[in-house]
C-alpha cells in the first residue's frame, strides 16, 4: 500500500471487501438462484443467524464502497497516481465501475421491489450501450429473460476475481491487521444489529427508489433520455479519474462538480 | 483500544446470541399460492372467506406492512387495520390486481362526498349563491384536508357528519363507532368466531345500509316497518317503554312493512352498485345518482334509467324474474297494472303517489344553537365550541300530499 495515502482508509476498504466475501461465502450456501426472494427470506427468517450474516454482508459491501471512495479522494490528493504506469492507473481505474457493479448486483440478486426495479432500469440502460450492450447485457443482466441467474453469477465471479486481483497488484493481504479487520466487523455488526438492512416488499404504489448510490441515475432519467443519463452521465467521473492522472484541475473540477451535481440529483429523487 | 474494541465485540456478540435465542424463527417460508412471500402466514392464523383465502392473498394485500420480515415490529410497521379506509384503498383494496377500478368511483360517489348534503345546507344559509352547484369543496374530504368551518359547515360537521364513506371506522363514540370505513362500511359482516376476522362480501345486508340511512327520508326503517316516533315511548305497557328503541335511542313503532322486504328483499337486490359505489360523475344530489325505477323491473326489462342492467333481474320461461341476493328466491315482476296504472288519467302519475299509503312525515323540526357549549366534530373527532340541538315534533305517519314535480305528480314529504 502506497505510504502516502491514508493507510488506514485503504486498509478499511480492503477490510470491508474481504469480510463481504467472507460473509458473501455463508449466504452463497442457503441462497437459491431459482427462487432469490424466497431464499433471502427464508436466510432472515428461518435460519439461526441469518440475518445477521445478512446484515454483515450488506454493511460491508456498503462500507467497502464507502472507504473506497474515500480512499480515492486521499490518493489523488496525494497524487499517488504519478507513480504508477498508464497501464496500471487504467486497470486501477476500471476496478470502480467493478466495485459499483459487485454492490449494485448485491440488491438485484436478493430481488425484493428494489432489487427487481433495480434490475429492469438496468437491463434497459446497459441496452443502450451503443455496439456491445447486447452482449454486455446477456454477460451482466438479461434479468427479464433469465431472473438473477446471470447477475447472481456476475456477482459472485466478479467481487471474487477483483478482490484476487487486488490482492495481487495493489495490496499485500499478508499486512492485512487483523484489529482493522474488528474494527470494521465491529461497525457493521453495530450497523447491523441497530439498523437491520430491510428487504422492500412489492407494492402498487410506483414510488419504488433503487439503491441508494443509484437515485441519482434514476432522477436524471426522469429528464433525459436513457443513453444520455444511464450510460454517458455515469461514464463521467470514470472517464474523469481515468483522465486525472494527466489533466489533473480540469479532471478535478469535473469529478467535484459532477459529484454535487449528482448530490443534489439524488436529494431530489429521495425527496419525491 | 484493542481491549475496548474485544470488549465491544465480546457485547454485541453476546448481544446477538441473546436475541437469537429469544426470537422466534419461522419454520419455513411461507408463501401464497402465486409465490409471493408472506411471512405473516408464520404467525396469523386468521382466515377471511374464500374470496380472499389467506393462501391466496395473504395478509399483506389489504394489511400492508412488511411481509418479508418475522420480527413482529419489523413486519409491523406501516400496518393498517382496516384495509378499506379511503385514504389507503389505493394502496389495498384498488390496488392493481385487485379492484383498482373503485376507488377513484368510490371517491366521487355522494357516500364519500356527502355534496349534497353540504351544498344544500350552505345553500339554505345563504353561505354561497342559489346556483352554486358542482363545487369540488362541497364534499367531506375537502372539509377533511382544508378544515373549513362555517356555521352551516359547523351543522354539518356535528349533526351529519359521522355518515360517509371518509369516516374512519371506530373512530367515533359509542354506537357511532360502528360507521364508516371506505369499503368495509357496506361490504363487512361477523364472521364466524374460529376464523378470527371479518367477511367481506358483495352480499350487503340491510343493516349494514340502514346503519346510515334512517334518518331524514327515514328510508331504511320504513322500508323494514319501523316508524320513528315523536315520543317518549308512551303509552307504557307494563311499567315499560311502549315502543322500540333504535340503537342510538330513538324510539320506533311497528307499521306494515314494504313489500319488498316482506318478499326477503334487501336493498342491494335492486340498487345497482353505479348508484352505490359511483359511476365515476359527480353529482350533486342523490336523485341524480339514483338509476333504478319501479318501471326498471315492473314492466322494464331490469334495465335502469340510465341504460344499465340490473344484474338480478332476468328472463325465464317468458317471465321477467328478480332472484333474491339472500334468499336466492325467484319473484315474478309483475308488469304495472294496465287499467289502473297505464290510464291516460294517470300518466302523470308517480308510482308512490298510488303506492305510498303512509309516509312518516315531520312537521315541527327545528334547530337549536347553543355557542357557549361544546359538541364532537364528528369529522375531526374533537370538541369545538358550539352545540346543536335537534328537536322533532309533530310527526305524522300519514298519507303524503301530492305535488307536481316537473310534469310528474308525486309524494311531497316535509321532514
Amino acid at each position: 500500500m502506497n505510504s502516502r495515502v491514508n493507510s488506514f482508509i485503504a486498509w478499511a476498504a480492503a477490510n470491508s471487501f474481504l469480510l463481504a466475501l467472507i460473509s458473501g461465502v455463508f449466504l452463497a450456501f442457503p441462497f437459491r438462484v431459482e427462487m432469490p426472494l424466497i431464499s433471502t427470506v427464508g436466510i432472515e427468517g428461518v435460519l439461526p443467524f441469518g440475518d445477521f450474516v445478512r446484515g454483515l454482508h450488506f454493511y460491508t459491501g456498503q462500507l467497502a464502497f464507502l472507504f473506497l471512495l474515500l480512499h480515492i479522494v486521499y490518493s489523488l490528493r496525494a497524487r499517488s497516481f504519478e507513480r504508477k504506469s498508464w497501464f496500471s492507473w487504467s486497470l486501477l481505474v476500471a476496478t470502480f465501475p467493478l466495485t459499483v457493479f459487485a454492490l449494485f448486483s448485491g440488491y438485484v440478486v436478493r430481488n425484493d421491489e428494489i432489487g427487481s426495479s433495480a434490475g429492469h432500469i438496468a437491463e434497459s440502460l446497459l441496452l443502450e450501450v451503443p455496439l456491445i450492450g447486447n452482449f454486455l447485457n446477456h454477460l451482466l443482466m438479461a434479468v427479464s429473460k433469465e431472473g438473477v441467474h446471470r447477475v447472481y453469477a456476475a456477482h459472485f465471479c466478479i467481487s471474487f476475481l477483483l478482490f484476487i486481483g487486488l490482492c495481487g497488484w495493489h495490496f499485500n493481504l499478508k499486512r492485512l491487521k487483523i484489529w482493522d479487520l474488528v474494527y470494521v466487523a465491529l461497525v457493521a455488526m453495530i450497523l447491523t444489529v441497530f439498523y437491520p438492512p430491510l428487504l422492500r416488499p412489492f407494492e402498487p404504489d410506483l414510488s419504488v427508489l433503487g439503491p441508494w448510490f443509484f437515485v441519482g441515475i434514476q432522477e436524471l432519467l426522469r429528464h433525459l433520455p436513457p443513453f444520455w443519463a444511464g450510460v454517458v452521465f455515469p461514464s463521467i467521473p470514470v472517464a474523469a479519474l481515468w483522465a486525472y492522472k494527466k489533466y489533473s484541475k480540469l479532471a478535478g473540477i469535473i469529478l467535484v462538480a459532477w459529484h454535487v451535481f449528482y448530490f443534489f440529483l439524488s436529494l431530489v429523487g429521495f425527496s419525491r | 483500544m484493542k481491549k475496548l474494541l474485544v470488549f465491544l465485540g465480546v457485547i454485541l456478540l453476546a448481544f446477538m446470541l441473546f436475541k437469537e435465542l429469544k426470537r422466534k424463527r419461522a419454520p419455513q417460508v411461507f408463501t401464497t399460492t402465486s409465490g409471493r412471500v408472506e411471512m405473516c402466514l408464520a404467525c396469523h392464523d386468521e382466515a377471511p372467506e374464500k374470496v380472499h383465502a389467506r393462501e391466496v392473498v395473504g395478509c399483506s394485500p389489504c394489511h400492508l406492512g412488511n411481509p418479508l420480515r418475522m420480527e413482529k415490529d419489523l413486519a409491523h410497521a406501516g400496518m393498517i387495520k382496516n384495509p378499506g379506509d379511503l385514504r389507503v384503498v389505493e394502496k389495498t383494496c384498488g390496488r392493481p390486481e385487485c379492484h383498482p377500478q373503485m376507488p377513484g368511483k368510490v371517491k366521487k360517489s355522494l357516500m364519500a362526498t356527502n355534496r349534497g348534503i353540504i351544498n344544500v345546507l350552505l345553500r339554505y344559509w345563504g353561505e354561497i349563491p342559489e346556483d352554486a352547484k358542482n363545487r369540488p369543496e362541497d364534499s367531506v374530504e375537502y372539509l377533511l384536508k382544508t378544515g373549513k368551518n362555517s356555521l352551516a359547515l359547523d351543522y354539518y360537521r356535528k349533526l351529519c357528519g359521522s355518515c360517509h364513506l371518509w369516516m374512519e371506522k371506530g373512530k367515533l363514540p359509542d354506537f357511532l363507532a360502528e360507521k364508516g370505513g371506505g369499503c368495509v362500511a357496506c361490504h363487512l359482516v361477523k364472521g364466524p368466531k374460529e376464523a378470527k376476522h371479518p367477511v367481506l362480501t358483495r352480499k350487503i345486508p340491510l343493516e349494514n345500509c340502514v346503519r346510515c340511512h334512517n334518518r331524514s327520508g327515514r328510508i331504511g326503517l320504513t322500508y323494514q316497518g319501523l316508524y320513528e316516533d315523536e315520543g317518549y315511548g308512551t303509552p307504557y305497557l307494563e311499567g315499560d317503554f311502549g315502543a322500540e328503541t333504535l340503537i342510538d335511542g330513538r324510539f320506533v313503532r311497528r307499521i306494515p312493512a314494504d313489500v319488498h322486504y316482506k318478499a326477503g328483499l334487501v336493498c342491494v337486490d335492486c340498487h345497482i352498485s353505479e348508484e352505490t359505489m359511483g359511476d365515476g360523475k359527480a353529482y350533486n344530489h342523490f336523485e341524480e345518482s339514483v338509476e333504478i325505477t319501479c318501471r326498471s323491473c315492473h314492466g322494464g326489462k331490469g334495465i335502469t334509467r340510465k341504460g344499465r342492467k340490473i344484474p338480478r333481474v332476468k328472463k325465464e320461461g317468458g317471465k321477467w324474474i328478480l332472484e333474491g341476493i339472500f334468499t336466492g328466491k325467484k319473484h315474478e315482476l309483475k308488469p304495472p297494472d294496465p287499467i289502473k296504472c297505464e290510464h291516460t288519467v294517470h300518466k302523470r302519475l308517480s308510482c308512490q303517489a298510488c303506492h305510498s299509503p303512509r309516509v312518516p312525515q315531520c312537521f315541527g323540526c327545528h334547530v337549536r344553537y347553543d355557542p357557549r357549549e361544546k359538541q364532537l366534530d364528528k369529522l375531526t373527532n374533537r370538541e369545538t365550541p358550539g352545540a346543536w340541538e335537534e328537536f322533532r315534533s309533530y310527526m305524522r305517519l300519514e298519507e303524503p300530499t301530492l305535488g307536481v314535480k316537473g310534469d310528474e305528480v308525486v309524494i311531497i314529504v316535509p321532514g
